[in-house]
């Protein structure tokens, strides 16, 4: 209990940490996968751990007290009470930011729905005619493809395919869903924040991949991607400076497409489990303990 | 709806993806397009016929309409709900905390090295 209720935010930062080899070294797919997996089970034993060290704070709790002075037995102590009090704390910020990012979640799709009213269901494209270039996909059943004139009138034909497979791509894989698990994760635990960072870059090169697959060619995906942001650059315009570098995206897309390596996904995923594993087994040992103390 | 396309030519895009593909090469210019020149337009052998299929099908959905003035034979798109949506984008963008933000955007911003990096690889030089 002593050692293992600590293993979830050890594997947190670990992952953290970890999180940009795994971008580097393993094609967009699988790192998003086993990224995103690994990422929701450790928030969640970070959570279930923190709950556990807030638990321990029940021997203070002046029933509780009374009832064991009361039958003369010294209540066992896991941890320091100043350790569980700081977890407490800690899992009161971690409700508020899973709870605002539930919100910001339920804004966008909101935003997202009135954007796409007044056209018919059954149409992929939706085009906004608007002088800002933008384009992104809009999550639902079926998907819709949200693109402005601006954006299509700066691509060439052969850019544009690329641009609607690599939103066509967002759509089929769920990356809407797979990044806002991550969000959710990184919400209940900030030490996972880095890994919500990759994710979201990985999405966007995950989409990227798939359409230089369909379009058949890695260079005009690349100068698609060039293209766009260059006109998206203006002051003054929607866009800002952010993690999901596309020059970054653009290198990549200039040398072979990485390797799917099973064992290194495999490896992140093991990292995942870990921690749910610790939470058990401090689990195990608290109700132990709370069990003979009863007794 | 579907199935009308004739398969094979097609290369494996399905009808759904050629009508937007149709309707993007129309948004792209503000020229009227005849079937011809979008069939050239977007290239990967799709037949004559197809495109004229995919014109009839946005036409009949109200997305596209034939210029009645201008060159016989020629689309363009329909923009009233288009200018709608618009409307909506901006007003979701000027409203802060901007919900598109948590989107995955095609794009996101440069840095001026970045810009000058970007400019090289599409040839334009430092326009």
């Amino acid at each position: 209990m002593t050692i293992d209720v600590y293993t979830p935010l050890l594997l947190s930062l670990l992952l953290g940490a970890l999180s940009p080899q795994v971008a580097r070294h393993l094609a967009p797919a699988p790192a998003v996968r086993a990224l995103t997996a690994a990422a929701v089970l450790t928030a969640g034993a970070t959570t279930w751990a923190l709950v556990l060290l807030a638990v321990t704070l029940v021997d203070e709790a002046p029933p509780v007290v009374a009832d064991a002075s009361e039958d003369g037995k010294v209540l066992p102590e896991p941890v320091p009470e100043a350790v569980a009090v700081v977890a407490l704390t800690v899992l009161a910020v971690a409700v508020c930011r899973v709870l605002r990012a539930v919100r910001t979640g339920r804004a966008t799709r909101r935003a997202l729905r009135r954007l796409c009213e007044g056209h018919r269901a059954g149409t992929e494209l939706v085009v906004a005619a608007s002088p800002t270039p933008q384009a992104f996909a809009v999550p639902g059943t079926p998907g819709r493809i949200l693109v402005t004139s601006a954006m299509l009138a700066a691509l060439r034909p052969a850019e544009r395919r690329v641009l609607l497979a690599h939103e066509r791509a967002h759509l089929a894989h769920r990356h809407a869903l797979l990044v806002h698990a991550v969000t959710l994760a990184a919400a209940a635990d900030p030490l996972l924040v880095p890994v919500r960072t990759t994710v979201s870059y990985l999405v966007e090169r995950w989409a990227d991949e798939q359409a230089a697959g369909v379009v058949g060619d890695r260079r005009t995906t690349a100068r698609a991607l060039a293209r766009a942001a260059l006109v998206s650059h203006r002051p003054g315009c929607a866009l800002r400076f952010s993690d999901r570098a596309v020059t970054r995206r653009i290198a990549a897309l200039q040398t072979a497409p990485p390797p799917h390596l099973r064992p290194v996904a495999a490896a992140v995923l093991a990292l995942g489990v870990l921690p749910a594993l610790g939470a058990a087994d401090a689990t195990g040992d608290l109700l132990h303990l709370l069990g003979s103390a009863v007794t | 709806m579907a199935g009308t396309t004739p398969r094979g030519r097609a290369e494996r895009r399905s009808p759904g993806e050629l009508e937007s593909e149709v309707l993007a090469t129309l948004w792209a210019t503000d020229r009227t397009l005849t079937p011809a020149e979008i069939q050239a337009d977007l290239g990967g052998g799709l037949a004559y016929n197809t495109v004229h299929t995919i014109l009839r099908r946005l036409h009949d959905k109200g997305l596209v309409l034939r210029d009645a003035e201008g060159r016989r034979g020629a689309y363009r798109p329909a923009k009233n709900a288009a200018q709608m949506t618009a409307e909506a984008m901006h007003q979701a963008l000027d409203r802060g905390p901007d919900p598109i933000a948590a989107l995955q955007q095609f794009v996101t911003g440069l840095s001026p090295q970045e810009e000058t990096a970007l400019r090289e690889l599409l040839g334009e030089g430092d326009a």
